[in-house]
């Protein structure tokens, strides 16, 4: 019980509801495997553990995949928006496996599976440096390690794109494994 | 208990129409490039069958939960082995 995130969720958390919970960018390492320069959420702003989340991403100029994408003009790639909503989707069943007891803040980074499936994804508006990304996810039906997410990113109230995902979380160390 | 000749009719009936409606969420939810009336009752879902994969076992489950109300879980998954048994746990699961 020593480590930052597991005090996160021993502590009373900060904001007001009893469900809700938020995370700082080293909170949201401490769930996640990523590491830069993959670590796409600067900050998760609420959290419903397994059910849905938000969090925020700031695209910055300096941001090195922007340097190709394109010279001369500057567009945060697509793709990279899906990521974002995969991550947000390990983040919300990362919550759900510490609260659950299925992980402990040791364990629970090494669950994170895999993207399996881009169902659908629009990109509905071009995203560029100085945008603020409002990524938002929702936890649909699980069947097995494979759970679906819907997900939808905002920038200024305005939807940049929508999608719905499979991700798998890895089963715990003493569950039977996958068939 | 045993049933008159309308209630079997009834009920044949209604599954008939369960079955093709569930044919139809198979073909349109799964992209399948088959039509619907071609897939015979006891048609398996998975392998030699209509050639599911696993992750096509997830659409399945979101499809049948959005148009019909129904849960699968991991503890119902012996239900995707065929049209029929997949029938079978709607038939038993709807409200």
């Amino acid at each position: 019980m020593g480590t930052e995130a597991a005090a996160t969720f021993t502590a009373p958390p900060r904001e007001a509801t009893r469900e809700s919970v938020r995370l700082s960018a080293d909170e949201i390492a401490g769930l996640l495997p990523h590491r830069y320069p993959f670590l796409m959420l600067d900050r998760v702003v609420h959290v419903t553990p397994g059910v849905s989340a938000e969090a925020i991403k700031n695209v910055s100029v300096a941001d090195p995949v922007l340097a190709g994408h394109f010279p001369g003009r500057m567009i945060f790639p697509g793709v990279l928006l899906i990521e974002c909503v995969a991550q947000l989707a390990a983040v919300m069943y990362g919550t759900a496996s510490l609260r659950e007891g299925s992980a402990t803040p040791d364990s629970v980074a090494g669950r994170v599976g895999y993207l399996a499936e881009v169902r659908q994804a629009k990109f509905l508006r071009p995203v560029y440096p100085g945008d603020q990304l409002i990524v938002q996810a929702h936890n649909g039906p699980r069947v097995g390690s494979l759970i679906s997410v819907t997900g939808q990113i905002s920038v200024d109230r305005e939807l940049v794109m929508t999608t719905r995902l499979a991700v798998t979380q890895r089963p715990a160390p003493d569950h039977q494994p996958d068939q | 208990m045993t049933m008159t000749l309308e209630d079997v009719r009834t009920r044949a009936q209604t599954r008939h129409e369960l079955c093709g409606q569930v044919k139809k969420l198979l073909v349109d939810r799964l992209s399948l490039d088959v039509d619907p009336g071609m897939i015979s009752d006891d048609q398996p879902l998975f392998g030699r069958g209509l050639e599911l994969d696993s992750i096509d076992t997830l659409e399945l489950a979101v499809a049948v939960q959005e148009e019909l109300g129904v849960t699968i879980t991991d503890d119902d998954t012996e239900c995707l082995l065929s049209l029929n048994r997949l029938v079978d746990h709607i038939e038993k699961n709807r409200g």
